[in-house]
C-alpha cells in the first residue's frame, strides 16, 4: 500500500517537474530568447511538424511525406540563428506571442525510452499578434515530446507538433512551437 | 464598354494606368480595389488557364482533391477508367456541396441534403425515389457539371472556366520551351511530394505576381538573412547586377523566367552527379534546352496569371551541410482585394532515389512555403504594399509605383542577340520588364481585349533594335 502511494507521489513530482519545464520553455519562446531556448535542444533532436490532412471519415491524420518542419540539430540551429540577422523581416518587430500549455500527460515506462527519458504529450495554444495592428490569430496543436533529463532540467530530444490547422491563417511560421 | 456610354470611373482609371505603364508607372491604389477585384474575377479568372494540380496527386482511380478557381470549388478526381476530371462541387438538385474533404478516395460522391449520388466521373448514379419523385427526369442530363476546358501538360493540370478562347497550348505559347526544361529533364518527369501547403494572407495577389515575374532586385535585400547565414550562395542570393554569373531575364509570350547560371559550365542546378548521370536525359529536349539546363544555377518564373515556380540549386538548410536543389510550383488564389490563399507544392524527379527526393522536399520547406527561410520574409512585405494601397492617400495623391528599371533610358540593358531560346532575353537581371508585361496583360484582359495584344514587343527595347 505504502509503496504504491510512494509511486503515485513520485509520478506527481515528475509531472510537476515536466510542467514547470514546459512553462519555462514557453516563457523563453514568448520572450523570444531563442538562444536560451536552443540551449535546451538535444544535439540528436528531431523536430517535426507534419502536414495535417483533412479526410472524410478520419480524424487526426497526418501526411506521410508532407510537413512544415523536419529539422535536425543543424537545420534548427540555422533557423534560430537566422533571426539574429537584421534582414529577417518576418520577426522585425517580433511577433507578440503567448503560449498556453495544458493537458499534460507524462509516460515513464515506455520501452522506446531510455532510462533518463520521458514521453510528454501536451496541448499548445499560441496567440499571435503582429505589427502595428489589433489583428491576431492562433496556432493550436498537440505536442508529443521526448524530454531527457539533464542535471536539474530537461532537454528536448524529440518533438512532433501536430498542428490542428490544414490551411494556415498566418503570413508564415516564423516562430517555434 | 457599350457604344455611346461614357467610360466608368474604373474604366477611365484603367485606361490612364495603361498609358502610364508605357512610362513605367503603375498606380499603388490598384493593389487594393474592390471594383478591380470583381473585374479580375470575371475577366481574368473567368477566362484564363488556371493551375489545378499535378496528376501525381491523384494517382489511383477514385483519388480526389478539392481545388479552386477563384471563388469556385471543384473536385479534381481520377475516375474508374483512369481519366482526370474537374467537377463543379454542387449538387444539381439544390446546389449543396457533395465533397467535404480536402482529399481522399471514393467511387461516388453523395449529396448530404437529399441523397443524390454521383459517380467519380460526375455522372448521376442515384436519385432517391426517382420513379415516384422525378419519373421524367433524364439522369444523363443531371451529372455534376464539368469545367468547360481541362488540359494536362507533363502531369500539370490546368483548367479554364471559359467555353471558348485560346487553347492551353496557345496560352503557354513558346514558354513551353522553358517549362519543358524543368519537367522533362529527368527521365520519367517530376512528381509532387506530399500535399500542398496552403495559407491565407492579407495581401493582394498582384504583389506576388510582381515578385515572380522577375524581381531579381529584391533577393539580396528581402532575403539578406539567408545570405548572412550562408544558407544560399552569393551567386544565387546575392545582389542583382553583380558578379560573373550568366544572369538573364526572359519574357516569352506573356510569361517570364529569370535565371542565374554559369556559361559553359556543368551546373545542372547543383543536382548531384549521380542524378545527372543516371536520370537526366536529352531525349525530350533540344540541344539548346540541354545547354540551358546544364548552365543553370536557378530559375524563377511565372505563367500568367497566377502560377509561379522556383527551381533552385545551391541552397541548404544548414551551413554545415552540402547544398542541394529544390523545385516548387505554386498558385496564388485571390480571395478579395486584400486577401489571397497561397498554394505551394514541392516536387522532385519521379525516378530519383527516395532519399534524394526527401532531401529535395526538405530543401523546399527550408527555403519556401510558410516555414521557408526565404518565404517567411516575403509575405509581410506584400501585406504592407496592400495596406498602403488601401486608404485615401494612394488614390488622392495618385501615387505611382516605379517600374522603370530596364528602360533603355534608365538602365544599362541590352537584348542578348545570341540567346539560345525563344522570346526575349535581357543581358542583365536589373530589369522590371516582366512585371510591366504582367500588368499590361492584366490591363488587356480587364479591358476585354485579347491578352496577346500585350505581348508583341519587349517594351524596354528601342524600336530600331
Amino acid at each position: 500500500m505504502l509503496a504504491e502511494r510512494e509511486d503515485q507521489l513520485e509520478a506527481l513530482l515528475v509531472e510537476r517537474e515536466v510542467e514547470q519545464f514546459l512553462y519555462y520553455e514557453a516563457e523563453l519562446l514568448d520572450n523570444r530568447e531563442l538562444h536560451e531556448w536552443f540551449d535546451h535542444v538535444a544535439d540528436d533532436i528531431n523536430y517535426r511538424m507534419p502536414r495535417r490532412l483533412m479526410r472524410e471519415n478520419t480524424a487526426n491524420v497526418f501526411s506521410e511525406r508532407g510537413y512544415y518542419f523536419n529539422e535536425d540539430y543543424g537545420s534548427l540551429k540555422a533557423r534560430v540563428e537566422r533571426f539574429d540577422s537584421e534582414y529577417a523581416w518576418a520577426e522585425r518587430p517580433p511577433t507578440r506571442t503567448r503560449r498556453y500549455v495544458t493537458n499534460v500527460r507524462v509516460t515513464r515506462d515506455d520501452e522506446a525510452l531510455a532510462e533518463d527519458e520521458l514521453f510528454v504529450e501536451a496541448n499548445l495554444l499560441v496567440y499571435l499578434s503582429r505589427g502595428d495592428s489589433e489583428k491576431h490569430t492562433f496556432f493550436a496543436a498537440r505536442r508529443e515530446d521526448v524530454l531527457r533529463r539533464r542535471g536539474d532540467t530537461f532537454e528536448i530530444a524529440d518533438r512532433e507538433i501536430r498542428l490542428d490547422q490544414t490551411v494556415l491563417s498566418t503570413d508564415n511560421v516564423s516562430i517555434f512551437l | 464598354m457599350a457604344a455611346g456610354d461614357k467610360p466608368s470611373a474604373t474604366e477611365q482609371a484603367l485606361q490612364d494606368a495603361r498609358d502610364s505603364l508605357d512610362e513605367g508607372f503603375f498606380p499603388l491604389e490598384f493593389f487594393h480595389d474592390e471594383n478591380l477585384h470583381d473585374l479580375e474575377m470575371e475577366r481574368i479568372f473567368g477566362q484564363a488557364w488556371v493551375f489545378i494540380g499535378h496528376e501525381s496527386e491523384i494517382p489511383e482511380p477514385g483519388d480526389y482533391a478539392r481545388r479552386y478557381i477563384g471563388d469556385d470549388a471543384f473536385i479534381f478526381v481520377r475516375d474508374e477508367s483512369g481519366e482526370v476530371n474537374l467537377l463543379f462541387d454542387s449538387c444539381r438538385h439544390r446546389g449543396a456541396q457533395v465533397c467535404r474533404a480536402e482529399q481522399g478516395n471514393t467511387s461516388h460522391f453523395r449529396c448530404p441534403y437529399h441523397g443524390w449520388t454521383y459517380k467519380n466521373d460526375g455522372d448521376a448514379a442515384g436519385i432517391p425515389q426517382k420513379s415516384k419523385a422525378f419519373k421524367n427526369l433524364d439522369r444523363e442530363e443531371y451529372g455534376l457539371a464539368h469545367v468547360p476546358r481541362l488540359e494536362t501538360y507533363e502531369g500539370l493540370v490546368f483548367a479554364s472556366l471559359a467555353e471558348e478562347g485560346p487553347s492551353f497550348e496557345e496560352w503557354l505559347g513558346d514558354f513551353k520551351w522553358y517549362f519543358d526544361v524543368h519537367m522533362k529533364l529527368p527521365e520519367g518527369g517530376m512528381e509532387v511530394i506530399g500535399e500542398p501547403h496552403r495559407w491565407v494572407i492579407d495581401a493582394n495577389w498582384k504583389t506576388i505576381a510582381d515578385n515572380f515575374n522577375g524581381d531579381s532586385y529584391h533577393t539580396a535585400w528581402a532575403h539578406g538573412s539567408v545570405l548572412d547565414l550562408e544558407l544560399g550562395g552569393e551567386e544565387t542570393v546575392g545582389h542583382a547586377g553583380t558578379g560573373d554569373s550568366l544572369d538573364r531575364h526572359i519574357h516569352c509570350d506573356g510569361h517570364t523566367t529569370s535565371m542565374r547560371g554559369f556559361e559553359d559550365e556543368d551546373v545542372f542546378l547543383t543536382y548531384p552527379e549521380e542524378v545527372v548521370e543516371d536520370l537526366f536525359t536529352k531525349e525530350d529536349l533540344s540541344d539548346a534546352q540541354w545547354t540551358l539546363a546544364r548552365q543553370a544555377l536557378s530559375f524563377t518564373g511565372a505563367i500568367f496569371p497566377n502560377f509561379g515556380f522556383l527551381h533552385f540549386g545551391d541552397t541548404t538548410d544548414d551551413p554545415e551541410k552540402d547544398v542541394a536543389p529544390f523545385f516548387t510550383i505554386r498558385k496564388w488564389r485571390p480571395l478579395g482585394p486584400d486577401k489571397m490563399e497561397l498554394w505551394s507544392w514541392g516536387l522532385a524527379p519521379k525516378n530519383a532515389p527516395e532519399e534524394f527526393k526527401e532531401r529535395m522536399y526538405k530543401m523546399y520547406t527550408s527555403n519556401f512555403g510558410p516555414t521557408g527561410n526565404f518565404e517567411q520574409d516575403d509575405v509581410p512585405i506584400w501585406k504592407g504594399i496592400t495596406e498602403s494601397a488601401n486608404g485615401q492617400f494612394a488614390s488622392s495623391q495618385n501615387l505611382q509605383l516605379n517600374y522603370q528599371m530596364g528602360f533603355d533610358w534608365m538602365s544599362e540593358m541590352e537584348l542578348d542577340d545570341e540567346w539560345l531560346g525563344p522570346g526575349f532575353a535581357y543581358s542583365e537581371n536589373l530589369e522590371e520588364g516582366g512585371m510591366r508585361l504582367f500588368h499590361e496583360q492584366w490591363y488587356e484582359m480587364l479591358a476585354g481585349n485579347d491578352r496577346t495584344d500585350a505581348t508583341g514587343t519587349p517594351m524596354n527595347v528601342q524600336e530600331d533594335q
